[in-house]
């Protein structure tokens, strides 16, 4: 596997590849992709399924298909699943925002520049990684409520202003370990050219970040649309909830289970986290190489 | 970089910081750096002091205490080491769990990394369509630990489930691998496998960053394929290859959601998938002794910071930094 | 494989001040004061202001779990309520059970709990032991809290040491919910109530011989079962704070079903483990994989909707008297809320108003007000629910004194079960090594 890609790498633009390499690659692909997604498949097969087929046809496909879940589970609740798609995504996007302007100006602090303590912090932000949050939430909510984040006008608060603070060490994490990969001799000649730290970031470090700022964007987009527990805790509304708890909302182990409708909703709700993937995955495509920025 | 240590001692690491003296810098640009230093990492550490910080501390704390949630901080009762001495000396759930934990990380981790590098390589080439094979590889990792992927697992390797139909035609007879004690913990690491498109994201944008200028220049040296990956991509590479490496041992280690989906919060059957961090949500919100649970955090975090000590180390043996700095 | 190790207790109490370590002491005062500070806060908004004006306005924050159909039931119910008293709305939060119980434990943490809860008997004592629910006696005893109509047992059955910690907001005891399209296709007799434990699992043998089926999944992981099979032993889960079993109990329990299944009356243990859990849908009579659950006798009609066939429930096998008028869950009050009197109040109307126990019907279990309740089992429509009624009301008639609330704790002991029984299922131990496992476990989970 390894060496078809590296040949086509090397092959650049040319195209001189033999076309049963990429044959081959197709198949290989295909086959694993067959694999990886049949359970995503089965999912969609029920989500087509009447009640009582779900738990008694264990096949991929429905003996009757049941589009209704779709339109049952969109208004199950009082409030239209739709509230609970924009819910999402506004949470989503603006957290999207937060970790990548935040996140990218303390990798790059870490990164390139020297500052007293500055190991010390790296190991902070990296130990911040690494406590199980469970243990958290109850000291973080009884905070958050006395500095009036919880009770506010504004139900996402308490979801949000973290985002904003780069509290997200991954990502920080993440864009150190991408701006390391930037030689440092384009940093060189900027401060030659007279750049100040503020420059070398602006013209140096922040063009060429791309494939770490979509990588953020990207999984910070994903993981906050699938985000429960926090979610959970720190809504109350119906008309605030989000798409992660509104799907549980459809099956109460004990005295209720509208499986087909919430299988319907959570095939629904994977389409545009699908989206905004393809859509930002073309950024990684033009790697750093194109930019035209190279010294 | 200068980290070779654990989280700051004055939150109870064990490690020791030493920040290297700064190599070839002029005075300077270090005094312009400081400031700049700081400017830039402002809205971190306000983060850190606002938001972190004040619970990890609280939860340091309440680790030496019977905290149960529903009692006022007020009248917690402080039990000194108590919770610790419990933890290694009274509980045989806890070393469990441990052992569970430690199975799983070890087998899941290379994997789940191999199986994100290999793709990553086969998709890293702008082909058509390419964009939509990236979104199907990633599809999987998109439900994240929703009660559907529950229920879709479960069916898929339950013992009427498609598992099974698959292996009967090769005449294998299958197993209730998720409900069978001796293989669910194995389930659970193909779940984690399954869901390699985060690495496989990461590795792709990695490989974007790698200039293709040099492997033209192994071509002039007349490197051949296998040569080219050895020589340019894999040190290319390394620091996301790094990367990877001590996020998903961190994931691994914590490793809750599948666990949690699976077993339907309890780590069964018989706790064999009774991971250690949903043995301590357990602890913390069923049996309400968070005060034991933020003991075992403590633990937790101390033993993944070793683990990310040691990383870090042999780090300067292996990663390539195109900035120049070794570790 | 788990150690059967005994967990000892480690008992920190007394230890505490036992040596001045100085250093400790002042990390401890100034992380304590750090820590107060936000709760002196939320204490601060917590002054009672109940002497104040009747008709001042009042806004209630209600919580409870459940699904979409009781969230518009208990919606409409409090909208009843706020016409009759226009000063008063509500904050309503709802929620599935997942996350329910995390949920209230950290609103209760952040001095933020709701005002009016729903809980359940596996949590109330937790909350009670800890003062966070409001004793509700003295409102009782004034009237203000009606509970004449109610039978008295199901009542009690909310009284944790000497308080009234939660009032039943419906009643539910154990059903067997077999699949009688079953049993009819066969030939085969349907159980009934009153059936010995050894008639019941030969029953079972008997239908799985005829149908290939297995007659009845294998209980002993289930405290439900468990329980009231003790208590016609003339044992209990609890006595006082202590168990009201011996791992003699527990063994002859592990054993009476591990001859069920070797004569292959129940599935196997994997199977078992599937319905071991507490999910609806995963229930065997509904998946199919076995012709008998054990259940909450108002969860059939719920049961009826992911299966073609018919179904029937009767009791648990042995003398129906053994199982109680049990508050299928309870409506409590925050201790430290500022409207408790308009709380009381809420409760008193959702059990009592007749316009309101109409509306919410049986969605909570049975009403929990007898007159109520043969005017509400009157109005059922749904065939599945009409026949739980019936069976329960029968019941009722039968039903013994109720068993105290379960203690603190008790969250462990039925995990502590569940794993036990499937090390005995799974063959991984013998009933009586699963046995001393399971209590020893206990022992330390109850201190």
């Amino acid at each position: 596997m390894v060496s078809v890609t590296t040949t086509a790498r090397a092959a650049g633009p040319g195209r001189r590849r033999p076309r049963s390499r990429s044959a081959l690659r197709l198949l290989v692909l295909l086959a694993i992709l067959a694999v990886v997604l049949y359970p995503l498949i089965w999912m969609l097969g029920t989500a087509l399924k009447s009640q009582e087929e779900i738990v008694s046809n264990v096949g991929l496909l429905p003996e009757r298909f049941t589009p209704g879940n779709f339109t049952a589970g969109w208004s199950h609740f009082d409030v239209s699943f739709g509230r609970f798609f924009l819910n999402s995504a506004l949470v989503s996007l603006l957290t999207v925002v937060g970790n990548a302007v935040s996140c990218l100006l303390a990798a790059y602090a870490f990164a390139r520049l020297r500052f007293p303590l500055r190991g010390a912090w790296f190991a902070v932000m990296i130990g911040t990684l690494l406590l199980p949050g469970h243990v958290l939430i109850v000291p973080q909510y009884i905070l958050f409520r006395s500095v009036g984040l919880v009770g506010a006008e504004w139900p996402y608060l308490p979801l949000l202003v973290p985002q904003f603070l780069a509290t997200e060490a991954f990502f920080v994490f993440l864009m150190v370990q991408f701006m390391r990969g930037i030689p440092r001799e384009l940093d060189e000649a900027a401060k030659i050219d007279g750049a100040s730290a503020y420059g070398i970031f602006r013209y140096v470090i922040l063009p060429l970040s791309r494939p770490a700022l979509v990588t953020t964007a990207i999984f910070s987009f994903i993981w906050t649309w699938n985000d429960f527990f926090r979610q959970l805790v720190f809504l109350s509304d119906l008309q605030d909830y989000t798409v992660p708890v509104a799907l549980t909302l459809f099956i109460d182990s004990t005295s209720q289970s509208a499986v087909g409708p919430m299988f319907a909703m959570s095939v629904l709700s994977l389409l545009p986290v699908f989206g905004f993937f393809v859509a930002f995955q073309r950024m990684l495509v033009e790697g750093i190489n194109t930019s035209g920025l190279k010294g | 970089m200068a980290l070779t240590t654990a989280p700051d001692p004055t939150r109870g690491g064990t490690g020791s910081v030493r920040p290297r003296a700064t190599r070839r810098r002029t005075g300077r640009i270090r005094y312009g750096d400081g400031l700049a230093g700081y400017v830039f990492l402002s809205p971190w550490l306000a983060g850190l002091l606002a938001v972190t910080a004040i619970p990890m501390l609280v939860s340091l704390y309440l680790s030496f205490t019977n905290y149960d949630i529903l009692t006022p901080f007020s009248e917690v009762r402080w039990v000194g080491l108590a919770n610790y001495e419990r933890m290694f000396t009274a509980d045989p759930s806890y070393w469990h769990a441990v052992r569970v934990t430690l199975t799983f990380a070890l087998i899941a981790v290379p994997l789940k990394l191999a199986a994100a590098l290999g793709v990553a390589l086969l998709l890293n080439r702008a082909w058509r369509g390419v964009g939509l094979f990236r979104g199907l590889f990633y599809l999987p990792s998109l439900l994240g630990g929703s009660v559907a992927l529950a229920i879709v697992w479960v069916n898929m390797f339950n013992r009427d489930g498609a598992v099974n139909s698959l292996l009967s035609l090769f005449g294998i007879e299958g197993r209730p691998w998720v409900n069978d004690p001796d293989w669910a913990l194995e389930t659970l690491m193909v779940l984690a496998i399954w869901q390699f498109g985060a690495p496989m994201v990461i590795f792709l944008a990695g490989l974007k960053q790698v200039p293709t200028e040099l492997y033209e220049a192994a071509a002039v040296d007349g490197a051949g394929r296998w040569r080219k990956f050895r020589n340019v991509t894999l040190p290319m590479l390394s620091p996301v290859i790094f990367f990877n490496l001590v996020l998903e041992t961190i994931n691994g280690f914590q490793g809750f959601t599948a666990a949690f989906v699976l077993s339907n919060g309890t780590g069964g059957p018989v706790d064999s998938t009774l991971m250690y961090t949903l043995n301590l949500y357990i602890t913390g919100f069923t049996d309400l002794e968070m005060g034991y649970a933020s003991a075992m955090a403590w633990v937790f975090l101390i033993a993944i910071a070793l683990i990310t000590v040691i990383f870090f180390s042999t780090g300067r043996f292996w990663v390539h930094y195109a900035d120049g700095e070794g570790r | 494989m788990h150690p059967a190790t005994p967990t000892t207790a480690d008992a920190p109490v007394g230890r505490t001040h036992r040596t001045p370590l100085s250093r400790r002491r002042l990390v401890r005062g100034v992380l304590a004061v750090a820590l107060a500070a936000p709760l002196m806060f939320g204490a601060a908004a917590c002054g009672d202001d109940e002497a104040a004006d009747p008709n001042a306005p009042v806004k209630l924050a209600v919580f409870w779990w459940g699904g979409d159909a009781r969230a518009k039931l208990t919606e409409d119910v409090l909208a009843l309520y706020t016409r009759k008293h226009p000063n008063v709305t509500f904050e309503k939060t709802w929620q599935a059970n997942q996350g329910y119980f995390d949920k209230l434990a950290t609103l209760t943490a952040g001095g933020n709990p709701p005002d009016l809860f729903q809980i359940d008997d596996n949590f109330l004592a937790e909350y009670a032991a800890r003062n966070t629910t409001l004793d509700l006696t003295s409102y009782q005893s004034s009237g203000k809290l009606d509970t004449a109509k109610f039978p008295k047992s199901l009542w009690q059955y909310g009284v944790v040491d000497g308080k009234l910690a939660g009032l039943a907001a419906g009643e539910n005891t154990q059903g067997l919910v077999y699949n009688k399209t079953l049993l009819t296709r066969h030939g085969l007799p349907e159980p009934t109530t009153g059936m010995s434990w050894e008639e019941h699992i030969a029953w079972a043998e008997q239908v799985a011989r005829t149908t290939k089926v297995p007659g009845t999944q294998d209980p002993s992981a289930d405290y439900k079962a468990f329980w009231v099979w003790l208590r016609q032993q003339g044992k209990d889960l609890y006595n006082g704070k202590e168990l009201g079993f011996t791992a003699e109990d527990v063994t002859r329990w592990f054993e009476l079903w591990k001859g069920a299944r070797d004569r292959k009356a129940t599935p196997t243990a994997d199977v078992i483990h599937e319905g071991n859990s507490t999910d609806i849908t995963k229930q065997l009579v509904a998946t199919g994989k076995a012709a008998t659950s054990w259940v909450w006798a108002n969860q059939m009609p719920e049961i009826k909707k992911n299966t073609k066939d018919e179904l029937g429930v009767v009791a648990y096998p042995g003398d129906p008297s053994a199982q109680w008028a049990r508050a299928s869950m309870y409506w409590s009050v925050f201790r430290g809320s500022r409207h408790k009197d308009v709380a009381v109040d809420v409760i008193n109307f959702m059990v009592n108003d007749p316009e309101a126990v109409k509306l919410l019907g049986t969605d909570r279990g049975l009403p929990s007000n007898l007159d109520l309740r043969t005017v509400v089992s009157e109005g059922a429509t749904d065939p599945a629910m009409k026949q739980s009624i019936a069976v329960e009301t029968e019941l009722a008639q039968k039903f013994g004194e109720s068993p105290q609330v379960p203690i603190k704790g008790h969250s462990k002991v039925r995990a502590e079960l569940i794993k036990a029984a499937e090390n005995a299922q799974y063959g991984r131990a013998t009933p009586a090594q699963a046995a001393s496992q399971f209590v020893d476990a206990c022992k330390s989970a109850i201190v």
